[in-house]
Parts: structure tokens; sequence; C-alpha cells
């Protein structure tokens, strides 16, 4: 075979070379590309382009024409002698860069996020419009008189622009550009400013239209099984059309019909025979109907289980009755026969299933999607199938800030038109010319978008159907838990709902829904995040697909007998039953082919169900897919020489390989929840390798594709846990949700901002113990925490109940040391055209309403500056208000009111910068930012990363802690009980590793699903003079004596979580009443009483204790004095200073006696009197 | 050294040096006396030692990345030279006649250079009569202080970073304090001590390893080949640095591994056998830390002993301790 010569050798070798698999490490070099190019707000971005590049555009178009003519007012309908006619037509819209225009001055210029957060302002760009008016008269004689004139750019409104996206300032600058900017390199974006505040739009998952599903009804219900179908046509503004068929339950027949099978169909009131609706559609042979529900004319069962539905419908034979049948159902109530079949025909043309088609003469596409639907009833109804799984992942849908945006757009769009209509019919009424750039409504559009940003209310104010909760403010307590908001997704469903079911992980989540990451408590499984490589569609047209498919040889269902059905694979594009195709796995082939190739977008995925013979293809946005390898006869097709093409980068340029051509070379493609199903997918890459060696053996013998790794199935937040597979599960959840309140470093540009809260971290550390998937959360740019040597003892008892201890030398140190930030704000409003606040030092002469806290740090200019110490209530920013001249002639003793802002009553601190600008409106605007350092102390929280939280519960300096023979101090002591019931092993392993880390000097890796083993890393301890399992002698710190136990002291990675006691320490002695009750006041912020709830009333009851009881609830709350007269029962009137008593009922001055009650029974009493009824006291 | 099998009740502490040539690093022998003694000691050192550190800062002008109080900790946890402590007067010690003292440093500081600035310790100009509390490596050190450290390992400390046209103008006080109070007066980055481990081998029993067998046990053990050696003439393991051995009893589950009798090696810590490592931070010399720090614990015991004697209840027992 060989020539025997050495250079057949070496050609051999090299072969061997470029046809090497690749390995589970190389897979991070994709992945690696792959985040290079997508960011993690990919899903953000990428949808809100889609909106302003394509939807935007749509909507305008889908509404462009408002055509008006005039109506003389006299005489209504009656058109005028001259026969005139306005169009007015939108083209084209434009989109600027975003752009600020000062109140005062009025000037325009480019608007940068930055500002746009510090004056409180709203980061968007003008939209234009071209729009074209026609007036086109009609002459007496037919002559047609055509007057066109275009505005060009009309101004329409604002849109908020998402920052970092293709239309935001920010886009295609460099990192240092950024930074010049004021903005955070790291910062991805994805997000909107709203008035300054930073606005996420959170994922809204939904049900998929045009899906066919079929559901088994449980038994009360008067039907066994229902199909049901939401159509909405693509790319429309109609809402949803439902409609569903339905089979009688044995027990919901009546008399002797079997199993009839109903339709329920839009604006029709009552179910009908299905095929009454057959008949109307226009085919009225039995046997007709028959073969568009059941295809094979063999299948006797499936025939026999319509019998009753055709007896049913037996007294309406032809397309006219059936019609009429059906309009007698409708709305329309006595109108005449032929309106009522007119009427029928148009529910049948629009209002059925509208995403086959409304126009004219789609009647056999719909009858088939319609037998379709019966056929897929009765599969489920004789046992053949399943019913639908209505938590498979394929079945939703989820709605990014592009749809969102484009539904609420497309909604103040038609509004926008609406109004221009009117005004333009009553200008045209009137006779007169309208000027279209003062007609159209600047308010309509820049309004509506930024309240529903603002509030969160998806949809017009005021209109019904309104969502909320849609937009948040984006969280910025850490980095991470920033990333982990933009990727979040909601499910609009009951939070009350007992139903367990939506919010468990379902089995085709797997890669595209994090398992871990998810709330605790009500919204526990329905708030999910985003998997880190799962990619949601933004949606592409289906136009291409249909032309392949035609192409290719598929058979449109208008031109095909329903014979030959059973033969064939049914087609359907977006769930509208487009044609059959004879040979579907060629077609399925090519199609895949063209795909990897890019001939089609990537995003389409062709789902071939074998047993259905259904071949689906989708192309509709909001579907969730992942990127795969691809497999090839039991091999992946990347091979080592891609990767190597992929980090050999020349010259900074950009290497030969990227994610964008591992794609259009067909190594890697995106499949979708849906087409997973079809995929046969290997876990690992070792995997295919061992099938290959051992094909006999091998879980399968026709993989598909091959995971890239399988810790892409974690979200951002718990892909920080380090071996999160060897922890409990709920750990990893409950660390998920803390990671979120751990400080850190939450921007880089922190210091240029006024949150109103933040946490920065002293000395924040990169953890000892990574996981690869780090690199991409910036966690070691961006940390959250510090190493801490941590030894799991008991040592003198101040750590149980999960507190623990802590190192007060280390504390000294800067251990866990942060920052503190809070800004308040304040503005001159303008009340009223007279009365604007003032921003001044308020003098105590003219202004009264002073507060309680000291004046005398503010300046002249009534702003505290920077560096003075601040605390309890002090000023900070003082402001008044003109009071209104009271009667001329009155001497006037207060002309000003304060309404000065200062600190909150438990804070304290520096204040650390001050900003002064203008709002919007041109008025003084002022943020004040106030710092204040905590240093741990007893009560603070900390966490590890393995949902092991814990406050401290004593500090020790270092000669009183445990110390080892080296030297070694620790810096926190936990429990050791706080180990075996919570199984988290993976803090054990981190821990251990964290110390091999630390004395060689290199991050271990720690992550998920790799083959590193405990043995491994003790191995690695011993071989550097430790203890294999981390253990140490330790002695006691006050003693000095060997402690008996071996102590497990290692490095960990803890974190300090937002919680502190100086933030929640409250107490009260006395203090402010509400002004209805009287009694104490509620919350820490008020200064509020501490609440003696009806527990604690029981308690007591039971203790028997009834001074005490009273004590709490009267005379500690709202003890009051009231004087009743003895004869009426009724409260009479007390003059205290002259000792009268006097009751108005009785008219008596005696037998008035005095009282005791809370005042709020007073209050009942007296709202009971109001409403006429007496309570009287007897005594 | 006779071991101490039965603890005596009479005791003649003895100190041993070992290694105190260099500033930073001392290490010790304390015997003839028992863990409460020794305790005492590193307690003493590690808190009680009197050191001079940075306590008020006076900000005047502050335009760096890092805020007033950032600035104000990393200058406290700068170590400031303490040769002179002994003469000087912490605020807890001051009175009527003798006033707290406090040293004044200054720094002025302005960035005009493209490049990133550091502002260091050795930007930190002292104010006033004592030349000798410099920080820590600094180059004005003071002739014929005790080291002569190389310049290499002993860079100035890095307060913050400056990029061009930022500034930082202070004035920082320092006093002196113990490490009770903060951990910037600990004059040490640590102190301790171990107990001298006794390690007793029986040949007999570990003769039933082969060679390679015995290569391997001690391999298998944490620092095994530096506690131990294997002698390749006798194939016998001989005991090569006891002190190596830190207690951490793994050697006893691997001898089960090797199915060993458990006296083959029997290892105990001696009871009045202390090894003391002191790591200093450079304020002082540690051999000086050290003697310091018998000076306080003499004086603590003194101060006890009056107000014992003071107590007549007491008496008794003194006096029979005494004899």
């Amino acid at each position: 075979m060989y020539g025997g010569a050495q250079a057949e050798e070496l050609e051999y070798e090299a072969e061997e070379a470029v046809d090497e698999e690749i390995r589970q490490d190389d897979s991070w070099a994709v992945i690696s590309a792959f985040f290079e190019e997508k960011s993690l707000v990919r899903q953000q971005l990428d949808s809100f382009n889609e909106f302003i590049s394509s939807s935007m555009q749509e909507i305008v178009d889908e509404n462009a024409d408002i055509i008006v003519r005039p109506r003389s007012q006299h005489d209504p309908g009656e058109d005028e002698v001259e026969d005139k006619e306005y169009h007015v037509h939108f083209t084209q819209i434009y989109l600027a860069k975003p752009t600020l225009t000062e109140g005062d001055s009025g000037e325009t210029s480019p608007l940068f996020p930055k500002e746009a957060r510090l004056r409180n302002l709203t980061y968007s760009a003008p939209l234009y419009v071209d729009v074209a008016k026609i007036v086109r008269t009609t002459n007496p004689d037919g002559e047609v008189n055509e007057d066109e004139n275009i505005s060009e750019k009309v101004y329409l409104g604002e849109v908020p622009i998402m920052l970092r996206s293709t239309y935001c300032s920010l886009a295609d600058h460099s990192e240092r550009e950024l930074q010049e900017l004021g903005e955070c390199p790291y910062d991805q974006g994805g997000y909107f400013v709203i008035n300054g505040s930073e606005k996420v739009l959170i994922a809204q998952e939904r049900m998929a239209n045009n899906h066919v599903y079929v559901f088994r009804k449980s038994q009360p219900s008067k039907f066994s099984v229902t199909a049901e179908c939401r159509s909405v046509v693509e790319g429309s503004t109609r809402s949803t059309s439902s409609m569903a068929i339905k089979m009688l339950s044995r027990a919901g027949v009546k008399g002797g019909d079997g199993q009839c099978i109903r339709a329920t169909l839009p604006y029709i009131r009552s179910d009908l025979p299905i095929l009454v609706v057959f008949r109307a559609l226009g085919f009225v042979a039995d046997r007709d109907i028959l073969e568009h529900i059941v295809y094979d004319f063999g299948d006797t069962e499936m025939l026999e289980a319509l019998r009753p539905s055709i007896e049913e419908a037996y007294p309406i034979q032809s397309q006219e009755v059936a019609l009429d049948f059906i309009g007698k159902r409708g709305s329309a109530i006595g109108v005449v026969r032929d309106k009522r079949i007119q009427y029928a025909r148009e529910i049948l043309q629009r209002e059925l299933l509208p995403h086959v088609g409304v126009g004219e003469f789609c009647e056999t596409k719909k009858a088939y999607f319609f037998g379709y639907m019966i056929h897929r009833l009765l599969l489920v109804a004789l046992g053949r199938r399943d019913q639908d799984d209505r938590d498979h992942y394929a079945n939703k849908r989820l709605d990014l800030g592009g749809p969102l945006l484009a539904q609420l757009f497309r909604q103040l769009f038609r509004k926008l038109i609406k109004d221009l209509r009117y005004y333009v019919q009553k200008a045209v009424d009137r006779g007169r010319d309208f000027n279209l750039t003062a007609a159209i409504g600047k308010e309509t559009i820049t309004r509506g978008l930024k309240y529903s940003l603002a509030t969160g209310n998806w949809g017009m104010q005021g209109t019904a159907g309104l969502r909320a909760g849609v937009s948040q403010v984006l969280n910025r307590l850490t980095y991470a838990s920033t990333l982990s908001h933009l990727r979040r997704i909601n499910s609009p469903i009951g939070r009350e709902g007992k139903l367990a079911k939506p919010r468990q992980l379902h089995n085709s989540q797997w890669g595209m829904i994090c398992p871990a990451e998810t709330p605790e408590g009500q919204a526990c499984g329905l708030v999910k995040n985003l998997a880190l490589m799962a990619y949601v569609s933004v949606g592409c047209a289906s136009g291409p697909v249909l032309e392949f498919l035609e192409e290719w040889t598929m058979e449109n269902l208008e031109e095909v007998s329903a014979s030959v059905i059973p033969q064939a694979t049914k087609i359907f594009v977006n769930g509208v039953w487009t044609g059959i195709h004879r040979r579907p796995q060629e077609l399925v082939t090519t199609l895949r082919k063209m795909r990897r190739e890019v001939n089609i977008n990537t995003e389409v995925s062709v789902v071939h169900d074998v047993r259905l013979q259904e071949l689906r293809l989708y192309t509709d946005c909001g579907r969730c897919s992942r990127p795969l390898f691809i497999v090839e006869d039991q091999a992946l097709r990347i091979t080592k020489e891609h990767i190597r093409q992929m980090s050999a980068e020349v010259d900074g340029e950009e290497p030969l390989m990227t994610w964008s051509r591992l794609i259009q070379n067909g190594f890697v493609e995106y499949v979708d929840t849906e087409e997973e199903e079809t995929a046969m997918i290997a876990m690992h890459i070792a995997d295919l390798a061992s099938a290959r060696a051992d094909p006999a053996h091998a879980y399968s013998y026709t993989y598909t594709h091959c995971e890239i790794h399988p810790c892409m199935i974690l979200g951002v937040c718990a892909s920080i846990v380090p071996f999160p597979d060897h922890n409990q599960s709920p750990r990893n959840t409950y660390q998920s949700a803390m990671g979120k309140q751990a400080m850190g470093m939450y921007v880089t540009n922190y210091q240029l901002r006024m949150d109103t809260q933040g946490f920065v971290l002293y000395y924040p550390q990169k953890p000892l113990v990574t996981t690869r998937s780090m690199e991409f959360l910036h966690f070691r740019e961006l940390p959250a925490g510090h190493n801490a040597i941590v030894a799991i003892a008991c040592y003198s008892g101040y750590n149980q109940e999960d507190s623990m201890m802590m190192n007060q030398s280390s504390i000294d140190r800067g251990f866990f040391r942060s920052i503190f930030f809070r800004s308040y704000r304040a503005e001159e409003k303008k009340v009223g055209s007279m009365v604007q606040e003032v921003i001044e030092k308020p003098d105590r002469s003219v202004t009264t309403g002073m507060r309680h806290g000291t004046y005398d740090k503010l300046d002249d200019d009534g702003l505290t500056p920077p560096g003075t110490r601040v605390s309890g209530e002090d000023v900070l920013i003082g402001k008044t208000s003109p009071l209104p001249e009271e009667a001329p002639g009155m001497a006037q003793r207060w002309s000003k009111k304060d309404v000065s802002t200062s600190l909150r009553n438990s804070e304290s601190g520096m204040v650390d910068s001050v900003m002064l600008s203008t709002n919007e409106a041109g008025a003084r605007f002022v943020k004040v930012r106030v710092r204040s350092i905590r240093i741990p102390q007893v009560g603070d929280k900390f966490a590890s990363r393995h949902g092991q939280k814990g406050t401290v519960g004593i500090t020790y300096t270092q000669e009183d802690m445990p110390w080892t023979a080296q030297g070694i101090v620790p810096d926190l002591i936990i429990n050791p009980h706080a180990i075996p019931s919570r199984m988290t092993i993976g803090h054990l392993v981190e821990a251990l590793m964290s110390k091999v880390a630390a004395c060689r000097g290199q991050e271990g890796d720690a992550t998920p699903f790799t083959d590193v083993t405990v043995d491994n890393i003790s191995e690695a301890l011993k071989d550097l003079g430790y203890h294999s399992r981390g253990w140490e002698t330790m002695y006691n710190g006050h003693t000095g004596r060997p402690l008996q136990a071996q102590i497990f002291l290692n490095p960990t990675y803890y974190q300090r979580l937002k919680h502190m006691v100086d933030d929640k320490i409250h107490s009260r002695g006395r203090g402010p009443v509400t002004l209805l009750t009287r009694q104490p006041v509620e919350g820490r912020a008020r200064d509020g009483g501490l609440r003696f709830g009806e527990m604690e009333r029981d308690c007591i009851i039971s203790h028997g204790s009834a001074s005490f009881l009273k004590e709490r609830l009267f005379d500690v709350s709202d003890a009051y004095r009231v004087h009743v007269c003895k004869d009426c029962g009724m409260m009479a009137v007390a003059n205290l200073r002259t000792q009268t008593f006097h009751c108005r009922a009785c008219k008596s001055y005696d037998s008035v006696v005095q009282v005791y009650m809370p005042y709020a029974a007073k209050l009942l009493f007296q709202e009971l009197m109001a409403m006429a009824i007496a309570p009287r006291m007897q005594f | 050294m006779a071991p101490a099998n039965k603890p005596s009740t009479r005791r003649t502490p003895q100190v041993r040096l070992r290694n105190y040539d260099s500033d930073d690093y001392c290490e010790f022998e304390l015997l003839g006396t028992d863990v409460s003694v020794a305790n005492a000691l590193r307690r003493i050192i590690l808190s009680h030692v009197p050191t001079i550190a940075i306590e008020l800062v006076e900000i005047e002008r502050n335009s760096t990345v890092l805020n007033d109080e950032f600035i104000a900790h990393r200058l406290g946890l700068i170590p400031i030279v303490s040769t002179d402590v002994g003469i000087l007067t912490s605020p807890y010690e001051a009175n009527d006649d003798k006033q707290c003292d406090e040293l004044e440093y200054e720094l002025n500081v302005r960035c005009t250079g493209d490049e990133t600035m550091d502002v260091t310790s050795e930007d930190l100009r002292p104010h006033n009569s004592w030349p000798n509390a410099l920080p820590v490596g600094h180059s004005q050190r003071p002739q014929g202080s005790a080291a002569q450290g190389n310049a290499a390992d002993e860079r100035p400390i890095v307060i913050v970073k400056m990029r061009r046209g930022q500034e930082l103008k202070l004035k920082a006080m320092a006093r002196k304090g113990t490490g009770k109070d903060h951990a910037k007066w600990s004059p040490v980055a640590t102190a301790r001590f171990q107990y001298r481990p006794d390690i007793q081998l029986d040949q007999d029993a570990l003769s039933r390893l082969s060679f390679q067998e015995k290569e391997s046990f001690l391999n298998s053990i944490p620092r095994g080949k530096m506690i131990f050696r294997l002698n390749p003439h006798t194939s016998e393991i001989e005991v090569n640095d006891a002190e190596a051995y830190l207690f951490d009893r793994q050697i006893f589950e691997r001898m089960e591994e090797f199915s060993l009798p458990p006296d083959a090696i029997t290892i105990r810590p001696l009871p009045d056998y202390f090894i003391f490592k002191v790591e200093g931070t450079g304020v002082l010399p540690c051999a000086t830390i050290v003697s310091m720090a018998i000076d306080i614990l003499r004086e603590k015991l003194a101060v006890l002993h009056t107000e014992v004697q003071n107590q007549e209840n007491f008496a008794p027992m003194l006096s029979d301790a005494a004899a």
C-alpha cells in the first residue's frame, strides 16, 4: 500500500493531524469564539436591532394610508358636487442618533448615555417619516386632478434606544473611547435609559401560535379531547383568533348520538358539528370531507369514530344551508337569510384560522387544516398518540424587547393615525386645508413608549390588558446580577396558581434555560434565566423557505388530490400546512445542507416528524435554540486544525476561524427545542470516539450532534458556582439567588455614576478556584468576594446556627471592607405658572416647616459640599417653595415653605460628590452622593458560593484565633454542622482545590462535568506538604493547647452580601404615630414601632398575663380618653378647662363619665355614627 | 535535653536562640516551661508590643480615584520603623505631665506626566524630630539602623495610583499603639510556636516493608521525605527533621494502609519544648520584638504580683508557691 518512501509516511502523519478529532478542552476555543461574537446580551440587542431596522417600517407600512372625503355638515351622507379625496400616505421612516434638546435654550446636541443617566433624561432618538399628501379632485365631468405634496422627514416622536445596539451612540467605539465617554467597557448594554433610570425589558414567555394542541380533558368535563389552535397571521396586528375542536365525552352524550365532534369558531356562539363547517367551506360530499380528515380509508377505526359526527350533520346537506346554520349562531340576530350567509362567509374567510389565509379562495387550505386538526384530535382520542405537552419548550416562544416594542409601537402608531384621521376629517369637513406637520401628534409615540418603559405597564395607558412588570429597573448590585437580569424570562402565569407543572424543570429546557437559577417562593419556576449559549431567534421571513420548497417539488395543497396524502409527508411552514412531499428524507437532507451553508437562514428549524409524517419548518421569532457540534459518521465535522485556526491570531487581526465561519462551514449549527427532539446528541466528544471504537456497545450509532460543553446548560449566576456538580441541587439555586446580592464592583465607572444605591468592595479578589465560564462573565475583572482562609470548626460557640466567627485583625487590614453610596436628588420644580422652587439655604426667619436636622452643613448655594461629614437627619439639599401671599395688608410671617432633602435618619457618611445640572425642562437639577464605609461587624451577612450563608457572630483578634504550626490564622470560622445536612460537597472540594491553587500560584479549575477528582486534588495537596484532605492541627489561641480535632482549614471564596446590621438595626421607645388611628407608624425608615401581632397576642393570652397584654395593645399604642354620657351611652362634649361636661344627645350636663379606650375604637364609633348607626356604651 | 516525662513543678525556663540574624525573621526555642507561658509570650508579641502607625490623616486635597477613608486606611497599614517606640507616649499613657506623641508626615503629590504614577510610602515626608520613624523600606533610611535589607525586596509601598492631573495632599499623624487596638500596630505578620515532635521508630516493625515499600510509604505522607530519610545503606527509615512534622496525623492513616503496627512509628509532642517562629513586618527587628515581649510579660507579672500581694487573702498562697 505504501511506497515505502519516507515522504509517504510523513504525508500520512500530516493527514492524521488534520483529521485529528478535537478534545473536550478544545471546545473552549469554540465557546470563546461564540462569546467573542455574541455578547451575553445578544438576544436583547439582536431583537432591538430587528425592531428598528425592519419591524418599525413594517408597522408604518401596514397602517400607512388615510383616505378622507369631506362630509358636508348640514347634509351628512351626501357628497359635495366636486368630489375631493384626501390621501395621507406614510412612506419611509428615518431614525437619527440619540439627541437631546435642551428645555431652556432649545439647542439640540448628541446625547450619550452617561449624560442621560446623570441628568435623568431619556436616551432616545428622534423618528422622522416621509408623508405624502395627495388631494384627488374629481370634476363633475369625471376629470381627475391629483395634487401631490410630499413632506419629507416629519417628526414623529422619540424612540428610546437600547444601549450598545446599532443605533446607540456607543456603537462602534473602542474600549478606550468608551472610557473617555464615561462608560464602563465591561457594560454590555441591552437596556434603556428612561428618565435617568436603566430599564430592562424582561423576555415574556408565551405559548406558540399556529400550533395545533391536542389535550385530553379530565373527566367531569363535557368533552373528552380537544384540539386547539391559536391562529395569528405572520407579522400582523390582529389579535389571536382561537378555535377549538372538541370531542364529546361519553358522559356528555345525550340520547342516541354518539361521541360527536364539534368545532368552536370565533364569533359563533355555539359549537358547530364539524361537518357543517366543511359543508360551509364548500365540501359537501361525505367522502370529500372524510378524505380531508382520515386520509387513509383503510383506517376503519377512525372512520367509525367519525360516524356520530356524520350522522349529526345529516340534516345539513348543502353549503347554503350550512352557512345559514352558522350565520344563525353568529352575533348578527334578526337579519335576513342572505345577510346571514354573507356574514358566515366572512367569518369563515377572515376569522377562521387566519394564519392559513384571509383572502378569497383559501377554502381548500382551510378545509385541509381543519381536517388535520380533527385528524390530530382523533389520533389522541383513539389512543394512538399522547396528548400534547403544554410545558414542552418547543411550544413556547419568548417575546423579547423587539417584539414587545413592536407591539407597543403598533398600538401607538395606530392611535396616531386615528388622531390624524380625526384631525384631517375635521379640517376637511370645514373645507379647510390642513398642515401635515402640525397635524401629526408628536407626543403620542414619545409619551406612550416612555410611559410603558418607565412603569413596566405594557400597552397604552388606560387600555385593558395591561401587563405589569415588563420593564424593570436594571439591577446594579453586582456585575453578575446585572448580566443575569438582562437574560431573565418571565412567564405571565398567575403566581397564586397551585399548578406545579409549569414551574417544573422540563427536559426540553436542557441547554436553553438554567436549571439552577430561579427564585424561591411564589415565582419559583416562573421566572427563569437563559443558559449561557442559548440563542433566541429574531425571526425571518418565510418567503425564501417557501420558494425553496416550491423549487424542490413540494406539491401544493391546492393542486393535490387527497388520496395521495397517506403516502406523502405533510409540510408545515410556521404552522401552516402548505403542501406535501413524496421523498421527505431527501428534502430534509437538502434543507439542512442549505442551512449549514447559510443558503437559508441559520435560524430556520427543520423538524422531520417521521411518526406523524410531517415536516415542520419554523422561521418565527422567539424560539429558543442553541449551537451544537455537527456530527457526521460518528465524528465531529470540526477538527483540530480548525481549532488551531481559531487561536492563530496574526498581528492582532481577526483569527482565521471565527464563530460565523464555524457556522458557514457547517461545523456548528443552531438547533431549536423542536428540532432537538429529532436529533441524537452526544454528551461528550469522547462518547463519539468510544462509539466509533466499539460500535457494539455504543449508546447510539446515529449521532447527529454533540454538545459543545455540558456546562453550557447553566446560566450566568450558576456559572459562578465552582463544582456545582458536587452539590445538592437546591444549594446551587440558593447561591444563584445570593450571588446577586454579593458586593463587588458592579461597573468600573461607578465614580461617574449617581446610582441611588451602590455597594463597592475595597479590595475585590478574583477567586482562586474558577470555572471556565467565568471568563465570559468577566468575573475575574469585576469580582465580588474575597479568598478567605476558612476553618470549619467549633471554637468557642459563637458560630452556631449559621453564624460565623471573623478575624478582627483581618478586618482591620481591610478584609471585606466596602463602600456604600447613596444618592439624593432634587430639582427646582415648577408648580403652576408662578410658583417656582428655589435651591438655597433656607432662612429660618421666613421659612416654615423646617426640618429637625441641621442646616449648618449647607453652603450658601443650598448644597452640602463634598467632604462634609453628615449624619442623622442632616439637610443635604436646601430647597424652598414660595408660599402664596395672603390678603394684602396682613403681616405675613412666612413667605416660604421648606422642601429640603435630608439624609436618611439611620445613615451617616461623607458627601462624596455633588452634581449640579439642569433637567429636561431646563430647571436646576441636583444630585448629591453620600458615601459611607462599611466595615464588617457582628451581624453582617456573608456567604460562600454554595448557598452557605451566615452572619458574623463574633470577631476575634489574631491572637485569640486558632493557629497552625505555620502561623496561619483563619479569617473565618464556620460551623461543621453547616455541612452534612446540606450536602454542599462542592464547598469542600472548592476549599481543597483553593489550597492547591494558593500554594501553586495558579487558578484552580472547577468547571462542572470535567474529569477533576477529589483524589487528584488530594494527591497534589499531599505533594505540597499538606494533609491530603486539607486537615491541619490547630492550636487554641487562648490557651496555646492543640485542638482535639484536626481542622479543615483552607481558602474559600466568600461573598459579602448587602444585608448589613447597620441598615437593619432598629428600636423605638416613643415616636411618630399615624394620623388616622394614632397608632405607631410602621417601618424603620419612619422610626416606626415594632408590631405586636396576632401570634404574639396569642402567646400572651395563653400565658394569662392580661395586664401585659393591655399595656402592649393599649397603653403603648393608641391610648385615649373619651367622655361618655352614662344615660345614652354616646360620647359627650367635655370642656376640661371649665370642667363642664355636656351630652348633646340627651341635653344633660351630668352623668358624664370618663372612659379609656383605644383611639382606633373611638374612631370606629364615630365612623359608625357617620353611617347613622348609634354605638352606645353601657355602664 | 531531657524530655520531661513527669511535668516537674519547678521550672527553669530557658530560651535558646536559633536564628536571629534577619530583622524580619527569628526562631528560638523555649524550654522548660509549659504552654501557658509560651502562649502568653505569643499573644504579647502579637498584640502588646507597641509600634508606630499612622492614626490621624488630615486630607487637604484628594482628586485620586480612592476616597479619603480609603487612603487613610492604607496609610494606617504602612509599617513605620518603630525603633524609637520606647521613648514615645501613647494616648493611653498620656497624662498631665506627659503628652501623647504625634509624629507628623506630609504627602503632597501631583501627577503631571502621561504615565500612571504610583504614590508610595516614599512620598511620605516626615515632619518632625523623629528621624528614625520612616516607612519601612524608605530610601532615607537613617544611618546605622540595624538592617541593610537589599533594595530589591524592599520596594516602597504603593498608596494610590494617579493619572495626569490628579493630586493628593495630606498631613498624617502617627502614634504609638498596640495590636490590641488595631492590627496596624501589630509588630509581626505572625508569631507562632509549635511543640517539638518526638519521633520514635520501631525498626523491627518497619523492616516488614521492602525498600520500595518504604520509599512509597514515605512518598505517601505529606513532607515524608523531609521528616524522614531512607538510608540507602541500611535501607532503614531514619528521622531526618522531626520539626517538619506538623502533627497532621496522616502518617498514621498511611501506616494502617501499609499494614504497619500502630507502634511502628510513635510521635508525641514534647510538652515543654516550644519552637517559636516570629515573622516581623520590618517595623522592629524580630529579636527586639521578642525581648520587648518578654519585658512586657515580666512587667505584667510584676503588676499582678504587687496587686496580689496587696490582697491579703492571697498571701498564704503566695508564700506557699515561693517555698
